[in-house]
């Protein structure tokens, strides 16, 4: 895509700073074994603004990130930081130049201090040569509460922190470093809204001081709210910037989808017919507590929560992964105790896990064999499986999935990441649950794979199956389900009717317990 | 040297073939540098030397390619003869030697399952824990004293049938009746599934647990029927019988192109591995080569074959 079909406001062209960009990007391109993830991205950074970067999951937000930041190296296309050529080639460099990235995934050191995770690598020495600890604490305090974590005790095991005060420990390395341009991605997922607030603070005194900051979220409201312009970047290419007082939230979901209708609610009504999943005071010993919940039969129903609220702890109770340590749970009104996910499929609880790479597929075995291994002994003959009937089975989940592949043959990690997870769809449907569980389901996978994947849930629940779909992502859960429940810090903060389920009330539960 | 790695790398990706090739070349350049190479005589006595490792072996594969290892197999081949030749001994039943030198190599297979998926603890571990536990028992049943073995376990081990030794028809029947259970069962998909991503299956609904335990029972017993066949071929159960063995074994795997890292793996692979290693054995026999020099090139082996194992997955660990 070229510059020119990017829908720029009129007004953003006319106000722009008039001082030459701090970092200019032109025609970034990035590939991954022949996936084009970035064709010719151009960007502008100005020093003294916040740009909001959104995007669908697997747009190329972050790889544009790791390029800036010195941790990939672009196929093609030149950076310019103050005018002049820069070209990193590691971290290391980047940050020494002045970049600083916060990543979504949280990196600290479990066993080691705050503050000697705030100081990693750059640790003060008394004149012994030994760790000066009183500096680096008393350094530590200033920088967390520049971010609106004073509260936070830098002696204290980093790893005991819960997410939301970890990755505010991250955001405090980086505020140590003085970055020039400071890459946030994602970093308010699991923020309490007071924390939000104190981290919102922390970014306008970078901006005011000086620094280019670029904000990836999901959460629209926020990217409005501290932006002074918006970039949205689909399919690897730049497709519109914005300014967020001359937009709303309907057009930048249009801009990142490419499909207004994607998150559009696929109507459906549920017979009050038999429960097929109940739980009752299901707890499980690490997270969960007094989990009560009926799913009917046929019905598609949502599982909503922050980092760590507990929806894959959930499923995993449900799929026999880890065991309740109190509570029961119902299968069509029998009572059932899972001691492992092999006795879960027998019992017919398919699971799609969060996670492809490291969870879903099995990298080196063909697409057939993917799909085949959860149903091998339900369609096995004596101790054999039966190997052609695997062929015509993944033939018909090919047509009726749209599965994208040359062969059955081929190897599952030569196929996209949509059709991949579609793979792993048709491996739990061939399985014939009569629960299907999905763990964040459209992880990862492009935009049209995406409305495949909605499509594929409302259908299947249209033919009775029923389905538990565990995500972090709002505008999916209003797409596809019919009831919601909001998990707040392992505790149920309540169920959501279709009628009443609106972003704000399933946000507003969500944060119940913080 | 980038040439000699792509084809190194090129090597690795035919890797049945490559092994074959292997084979091949020594065995030109043994009829060519010795006159006795080529007698049936010696041939098939490289085949009943390649037989109790390719048996073992084929266990071995399996534990290998469902992302284990077992280390304990050469002590298992020498405590299951010792407890077959005690018992023989002792109770005069050939039948009852026989059964209980199986069941014991099975039992040792059990014994590390159960370390392995109950107790949790790194098969690597756990067998050279069982490694030295099964020689210690082998040692303290006999006092270090050789004990005579024979009768149908002789007949295996060193009889033939019109001219080819028993053992090594035995180790074919097993290679194919393994190779038909590995690629046809459910049991043998689930193997090769689990090595390749545990957790992903173990969430499809494979039962990690119950495999991991029968790859290692089936890998104790067919350990435990090579420490019959080799005891009955001397007509003698040692306790230090099978010594060293599991370098042998896991070098036959490694070279027949089973991956390290679980998940591939051939059992006729497996076969010719076994075959070369046995060459290899042949060649410091007939060029007169000190036997020392057989314990190094061994370990040159094994590294030889994980390397081209590394080489081929071109550095996915970075």
């Amino acid at each position: 895509m070229t510059q020119s079909n990017v829908e720029t406001g009129a007004a953003a062209l006319a106000s722009a700073p008039p001082s030459p960009p701090l970092v200019r990007a032109r025609g970034i391109a990035k590939s991954f074994s022949g996936n084009a993830v970035l064709r010719s991205v151009d960007l502008d950074l100005h020093a003294g603004e916040v740009v909001g970067l959104l995007g669908e999951n697997g747009a190329g937000k972050s790889t544009l990130m790791h390029i800036l930041s010195g941790g990939l190296r672009a196929d093609d296309g030149t950076i310019e930081m103050d005018g002049a050529p820069v070209r990193f080639a590691s971290v290391g460099e980047g940050i020494d130049a002045g970049v600083s990235f916060v990543h979504q995934e949280l990196s600290v050191v479990g066993a080691l201090s705050v503050a000697e995770n705030l100081h990693l690598g750059r640790m003060a020495k008394t004149r012994a040569g030994l760790v000066d600890f009183g500096l680096m604490q008393h350094a530590s305090r200033a920088l967390l509460a520049r971010v609106g974590a004073g509260h936070i005790d830098p002696r204290r095991e980093a790893g005991s922190l819960r997410a939301g005060e970890q990755q505010l420990v991250e955001i405090a390395k980086a505020a140590g470093r003085k970055p020039r341009l400071l890459i946030l991605d994602e970093p308010t997922s699991s923020l309490t809204p007071h924390e939000v607030g104190g981290f919102f603070s922390y970014v306008r005194e970078a901006r005011a001081a000086g620094a280019a900051i670029i904000f990836i979220t999901h959460r629209l409201e926020e990217a409005m709210a501290l932006c002074d312009r918006v970039v949205v970047l689909r399919n690897g290419a730049v497709v519109s910037e914005r300014r967020p007082a001359e937009t709303t939230r309907g057009q930048l979901i249009a801009d990142m989808t490419g499909k207004p209708s994607i998150y559009a609610y696929r109507p459906r009504t549920v017979d009050d017919g038999a429960i097929a999943l109940s739980l009752r005071g299901v707890c499980d010993g690490r997270l969960l507590q007094g989990i009560d919940l009926e799913v009917r039969k046929g019905e598609v129903f949502g599982l909503f929560g922050l980092v760590g609220a507990g929806r894959t702890e959930l499923l995993d109770v449900i799929h026999g992964v880890h065991r309740a340590t109190a509570g029961t749970i119902a299968l069509f009104g029998e009572p059932v105790a899972l001691r492992d996910p092999s006795e879960a499929v027998r019992a017919g609880i398919a699971l799609v896990p969060e996670g492809r790479k490291t969870a879903g597929i099995l990298p080196q075995h063909p697409v057939r064999d993917n799909a085949a291994i959860s149903s091998l002994r339900r369609f096995a003959r004596g101790p054999f499986s039966d190997r052609g009937g695997d062929h015509g089975r993944t033939e018909a989940y090919r047509q009726s999935l749209g599965i994208r592949m040359a062969s059955d043959r081929q190897a599952i990690s030569t196929l996209s990441g949509g059709n991949q997870q579609k793979v792993i769809f048709a491996r739990a449907l061939m399985a014939e649950p009569r629960i299907l569980l999905l763990d964040e389901p459209t992880h990862g996978v492009d935009v049209g794979a995406k409305a495949d994947l909605y499509d594929i849930v409302t259908r299947e629940a249209d033919k009775g199956l029923t389905v538990v779909i565990a995500s972090s992502e709002v505008p999916e859960i209003l797409a596809v389900c019919d009831r919601v429940a909001v998990l707040s810090k392992g505790r149920l903060a309540g169920i959501l009717e279709r009628a009443d389920m609106t972003e704000d009330r399933i946000l507003t539960m969500a944060f119940k317990e913080h | 040297m980038q040439q000699t790695l792509t084809f190194v790398r090129g090597l690795g990706r035919h890797r049945e073939a490559s092994v074959l090739a292997m084979l091949a070349i020594v065995a030109i350049y043994l009829s060519l540098a010795s006159d006795y190479f080529l007698e049936p005589r010696n041939l098939l006595n490289v085949g009943r030397q390649a037989s109790v490792v390719a048996i073992v072996a084929l266990g071995q594969a399996l534990v290998i390619i469902a992302r284990g290892i077992d280390l304990s197999v050469g002590s298992v081949i020498g405590l299951s003869a010792v407890v077959a030749a005690v018992l023989m001994r002792d109770t005069g039943s050939e039948t009852i030697g026989l059964v209980a030198g199986l069941l014991t190599g099975l039992a040792c297979g059990l014994v590390n399952g159960v370390l392995y998926t109950r107790f949790r603890i790194n098969p690597f571990i756990a067998t050279l824990g069982t490694l030295s536990i099964a020689r210690g028992i082998a040692l303290l049943m006999t006092g270090g004293i050789p004990v005579p073995f024979g009768g149908f376990a002789e007949f295996v081990g060193a009889g033939r049938i019109f001219d080819i030794p028993v053992s090594f028809l035995l180790m074919i029947a097993l290679a194919v009746v393994v190779h038909v259970f590995a690629s046809r069962t459910v049991v043998g998909r689930e193997i090769y599934a689990i090595g390749d991503n545990p957790k992903a299956s173990r969430l499809a609904g494979v039962n990690l647990r119950a495999i991991r335990l029968f790859v290692f029972a089936l890998c104790g017993l067919l350990a435990g029927l090579g420490g019959l066949i080799l005891a009955g071929n001397l007509a003698s159960a040692d306790p230090n019988l099978g010594m060293g063995y599991e370098l042998d074994v896991i070098a036959a795997v490694i070279l027949g192109g089973t991956a390290l890292s679980g998940g591939r793996g051939s059992i006729l692979g497996v076969v010719i591995g076994a075959l070369l290693m046995a060459l290899l054995n042949n060649a410091f026999v007939l060029l007169g080569i000190s036997a020392y020099w057989q314990v190094v090139t061994k370990g040159l082996v094994i590294i030889f074959a994980v390397g081209l194992d590394g080489l081929q997955r071109g550095g996915d660990d970075d």
